[in-house]
């Protein structure tokens, strides 16, 4: 029974959610405490803040932010990643200091980096920049250095020149490892995210989220947590999708994904 | 050979030199005034007194029985449940479809509703450590579990070994690298969560500290908790891997 339930994509989770909706729900009748209201008084103001212009406006900055700093940390990390897998020196010269800022939890840089670059876009861009980079860095590294060498003398054999070689064998070979780290960068972004707009309160679903709870709006404090956990999801989702359409060719990689901040 | 690995070190202590220079350099430059971004010397040597003052040490202490204790839930929830769902199909198909989403939803916006739940004290943080440590233990361990060569399970269970000693015997043994990985990247996670939520809300432990010292703009002591927590997750992650190697003779260290 189950089987034939799982063989349909997608309805196992929809059956996960209705079941944790469940369980909230009973949860909250049976405690009865003023901070856990009921699921459908939180579902209720679900279409209450999608409808408000504003709380509209707050999410797309967020997502914003985040699409700025995914993608200057793809920029950024992945050559780098690439470049340390392909050379010993250059992995030598990033590799302890990298080790070094790998415990730092980028989102508690928030406070110094306001200091400096104030409470606007850039500092949050910046921090969810950081925090994405590593993974994708170390990922990056991973795959480059899992690279066939026999392929890469037949390139240069054939005439390649090495910039050429990281381009059209390097990063293709590495693009299923380098994926991974895009799936645990995306986790990473997103828990910045919430965290830094948390810190510097202006804009965006953190500011919401704690701000409703410091005004003590308990519905809209869990509708805001339901509506993270969705994006979370939905991004997570979509990016299993394409990461089938573009790397169909490799064995899915086993992979823990990590929530690092 | 030992030429070669001097040399690589050098080169790697390359690039954290030229950081404290430049840092030291714009510092002392009067670039930048200290309120802004302090010396280096001056945070280090605050670091050093910080770390004598017995006010400051308790609040690591209480950082550290947070860390510890939400680590310790999230292991042993994900070791179980890990090691159930690849043993019985009932609860792999009752796991997995509630870990595939609730695996990528970011924990720390569920803090909220922990502290609206369980308070501002010590039981909200540790939850949210656990919340946060727990996935990456249980996808290690169901990864682990589900890769042990069936073989050694039948041919143990022909011989005659009940269930429960093939568990313990096999299974655990078998998956134990994965298992650890996984641990190690739970603990990582939690010296980082366990800050941010005392950042968040928090009347002591290293994160408050930092919010503390933010608020008044002490630039010097918001930098002393964060590259002490930042030390910490080094320390647990470098004692780690020694118990790691103590307890894998053979297998290939992981960065």
């Amino acid at each position: 029974m189950t089987w034939r339930l799982a063989a349909l994509p997608g309805l196992p989770p929809l059956i996960a959610c209705l079941a944790l909706l469940g369980l909230w729900e009973a949860a909250a009748r049976i405690f009865a405490i003023d901070g856990l209201p009921p699921a459908h008084e939180a579902l209720r103001q679900l279409p209450a803040i999608l409808g408000d212009r504003e709380a509209l406006l707050h999410i797309l900055d967020s997502v914003r932010r985040m699409a700025i700093g995914c993608a200057l940390a793809l920029a950024v990390a992945v050559p780098v990643g690439l470049l340390m897998g392909r050379s010993r020196l250059v992995a030598a010269f990033f590799n302890p200091l990298l080790m070094t800022i790998y415990p730092v939890p980028k989102a508690a840089l928030m406070p110094i980096i306001m200091l400096w670059l104030g409470i606007g876009d850039a500092s949050k861009t910046l921090v969810i920049f950081l925090g994405v980079s590593l993974p994708l860095i170390y990922h990056s590294y991973q795959g480059a250095r899992a690279v066939e060498e026999k392929m890469l003398w037949s390139a240069a054999a054939m005439g390649m020149s090495p910039l050429q070689r990281l381009v059209r064998i390097v990063l293709p070979a590495s693009l299923p490892e380098i994926f991974v780290g895009v799936r645990t960068g995306l986790v990473l972004a997103l828990i910045t995210m919430v965290t830094s707009e948390m810190i510097a309160r202006q804009s965006g679903v953190g500011n919401i989220l704690f701000n409703s709870l410091d005004m003590a709006l308990y519905d809209t404090v869990y509708a805001m947590i339901v509506i993270i956990g969705i994006l979370g999801f939905v991004l997570d989702l979509g990016f299993e999708k394409l990461r089938a359409r573009l790397v169909a060719w490799a064995e899915p990689v086993h992979q823990i994904a990590v929530g690092t901040t | 050979m030992t030429g070669r690995r001097t040399s690589e070190l050098l080169v790697g202590a390359l690039p954290i030199a030229l950081l404290l220079a430049l840092w030291h350099g714009i510092a002392a430059s009067g670039m930048a005034p200290p309120s802004l971004l302090p010396a280096p010397l001056a945070v280090f040597s605050r670091l050093v007194e910080q770390l004598c003052n017995p006010v400051f040490l308790e609040h690591a202490a209480i950082t550290l029985l947070r860390l510890f204790a939400g680590f310790a839930i999230a292991v042993v929830i994900g070791v179980v449940v890990g090691v159930a769902a690849t043993g019985n199909r009932m609860v792999e198909a009752l796991v997995k479809p509630v870990v595939r989403v609730l695996a990528p939803v970011p924990k720390i916006a569920l803090y909220p509703a922990f502290i609206l739940i369980l308070g501002f004290e010590h039981a909200s943080k540790i939850a949210l450590v656990a919340a946060d440590a727990v996935f990456p233990i249980l996808l290690a361990t169901y990864q682990g579990t589900s890769a042990v060569e069936p073989k050694l399970v039948w041919s143990a269970r022909a011989a005659g070994t009940p269930a429960r000693k093939v568990l313990f015997t096999i299974v655990l043994p078998a998956a134990l690298p994965s298992v650890l990985t996984g641990c190690r990247i739970g603990l990582v996670i939690s010296c980082i969560v366990v800050f941010l939520a005392e950042m968040i809300s928090s009347t002591n432990g290293l994160g408050h500290l930092l919010v503390y010292a933010a608020r008044s703009f002490h630039t010097v002591d918001m930098f002393v908790p964060l590259i002490a927590i930042s030390l910490l997750g080094l320390l647990l992650n470098a004692s780690f891997n020694a118990l790691r190697a103590r307890l894998l003779v053979g297998f290939p260290e992981e960065w």
